[in-house]
């Protein structure tokens, strides 16, 4: 048998080669201290590498539960910081006699489905009528306005994307908290455009864009993107490109947002419109 | 596996020599006396590789044990050794050296082919020797002028050995 399959013979020679060098190895690092230790330090960064290897892989794989409970925290966190932005806004307005803004909450949503190119573009979230959602609520995400809520199912609800021709959001710029209708164009989904903001404003290319707080939808001061360009438009007023900080096609997790004094609001405009 | 009775005495015969000579040898650290590899080297030319590695493993072995050196040691160095040995001879046999089932000694290869062979195989040994000692390559240049004093002093042991027990009497 060995004749006839020289390489079953070649490999038979080279294990009994490398078993007894192997015997001959162990036995030198039994026998000297110098050689253990040094054979241990191998051994402990081959160790090493291999935890580290399997590690990285179950950080990977745990990435998505990771993300979950990160959400979940931040909108608890989120829900905290609005308390107690509307019990320190109330306590300051005691002195100044004005009222309390608005305070909103929010319910985190996985999107299930999204389109970015299209001129009337929509995104579907996992939470419905049965986790407290309704129409006309805004849906947020940390780096920009996403939609607003059009209808809602039992579990599911469909959200007029950012990224709509007839969508827009009341925003401001930074400095000088000059604000104007900022919508989207329909053309590239990273640019929208801020119009509305009188000719004597003063702002410079690179400044933040936020939304106003001007609207039940949204709560103030969500960083939505940075000036790009602007060009005045018959003189009376800026048109200005700005630069979205939100990548719509990368979107997995948004925030619903909850206006808690909305009743209360559109009680008071049905009865001035009365 | 039938083990050649000669070759069991020639392995007793060298560990001894070995044994006495290590000991009665010992001028320092700068030099170690192996004369144990003419054993392997010199067995008989048909002897597969599969019993060349036991033998040298067991040598090895056996002379760590007796020379209280690091076990293991020269065991390693002798595997390592054999491994090297086929190629070796094969850059000094001359043709029809290999089918004559001949022992590769001084009087079947001639003087400088022979001491080729020895030198090449005891630098392969002593360096693979140091090697193990010291478990990698960053003491290896100063291991260097030990691994030549040696290889220079064994081969002359060796050659020695060869001529006084070998040459005249035919095993």
């Amino acid at each position: 048998m060995w004749d006839k399959l020289p390489i079953l013979r070649a490999l038979a020679t080279l294990t009994l080669f490398i078993l007894l060098q192997g015997v001959s190895l162990f036995f030198v690092s039994q026998d000297s201290l110098f050689q253990r230790v040094k054979v241990a330090g191998v051994f402990m960064h081959i160790k090493s590498g291999i935890a580290e290897f399997t590690s990285d892989i179950k950080y990977y794989t745990g990435l998505k539960s990771i993300n979950e409970t990160l959400a979940a925290e931040n909108i608890k966190l989120k829900n905290e910081l609005e308390r107690l932005n509307s019990i320190y806004s109330k306590v300051d307005s005691s002195y100044t006699m004005t009222p309390p803004s608005p305070s909103f909450s929010y319910i985190p949503a996985k999107i299930i489905a999204n389109s970015t190119n299209k001129l009337h573009n929509y995104l579907i979230i996992d939470k419905g009528k049965k986790d407290g959602i309704s129409r006309d609520m805004g849906v947020v995400s940390p780096n920009g306005v996403v939609g607003v809520i059009s209808s809602v199912a039992e579990n599911y609800s469909y959200v007029i994307s950012f990224l709509n021709i007839n969508q827009s959001v009341s925003a401001k710029i930074a400095p000088s908290q000059a604000f104007g209708p900022l919508v989207w164009e329909g053309r590239r989904p990273d640019y929208a455009t801020l119009t509305e903001v009188p000719y004597h404003i003063n702002f410079m290319i690179g400044d933040t864009v936020y939304t106003s707080g001007f609207s039940t939808l949204f709560p103030p001061d969500i960083p939505l993107g940075t000036v790009r360009k602007s060009t005045v438009i018959k003189g009376s007023h800026h048109q200005i490109q700005v630069k979205l900080f939100q990548d719509f096609s990368t979107l997995h997790f948004v925030n619903v947002v909850v206006n808690n004094n909305k009743p209360e609001i559109d009680q008071i405009k049905r009865q001035n419109e009365n | 596996m039938r083990i050649k009775s000669g070759n069991l005495l020639l392995f007793a015969a060298f560990l001894i020599t070995q044994v006495i000579l290590s000991s009665l040898i010992d001028i320092g650290p700068l030099l170690f006396i192996s004369v144990y590899p003419l054993f392997l080297l010199t067995l008989p030319t048909n002897t597969t590789f599969n019993k060349m590695l036991l033998w040298a493993f067991f040598m090895g072995i056996v002379v760590d044990y007796f020379t209280n050196s690091i076990l293991g040691l020269n065991s390693s160095a002798a595997l390592t050794l054999v491994l090297f040995q086929s190629k070796i001879f094969k850059l000094v046999c001359r043709k029809g050296d290999l089918e004559n089932q001949i022992r590769p000694g001084l009087r079947e290869l001639g003087f400088v082919r022979f001491t080729t062979y020895i030198a090449l195989s005891l630098a392969v040994h002593h360096i693979s020797l140091s090697l193990v000692e010291s478990f990698g390559l960053t003491s290896f240049i100063y291991n260097l002028p030990r691994v030549a004093v040696s290889l220079f002093a064994n081969t002359i042991l060796i050659l020695v050995i060869e001529f006084g027990f070998f040459y005249k009497n035919r095993l």
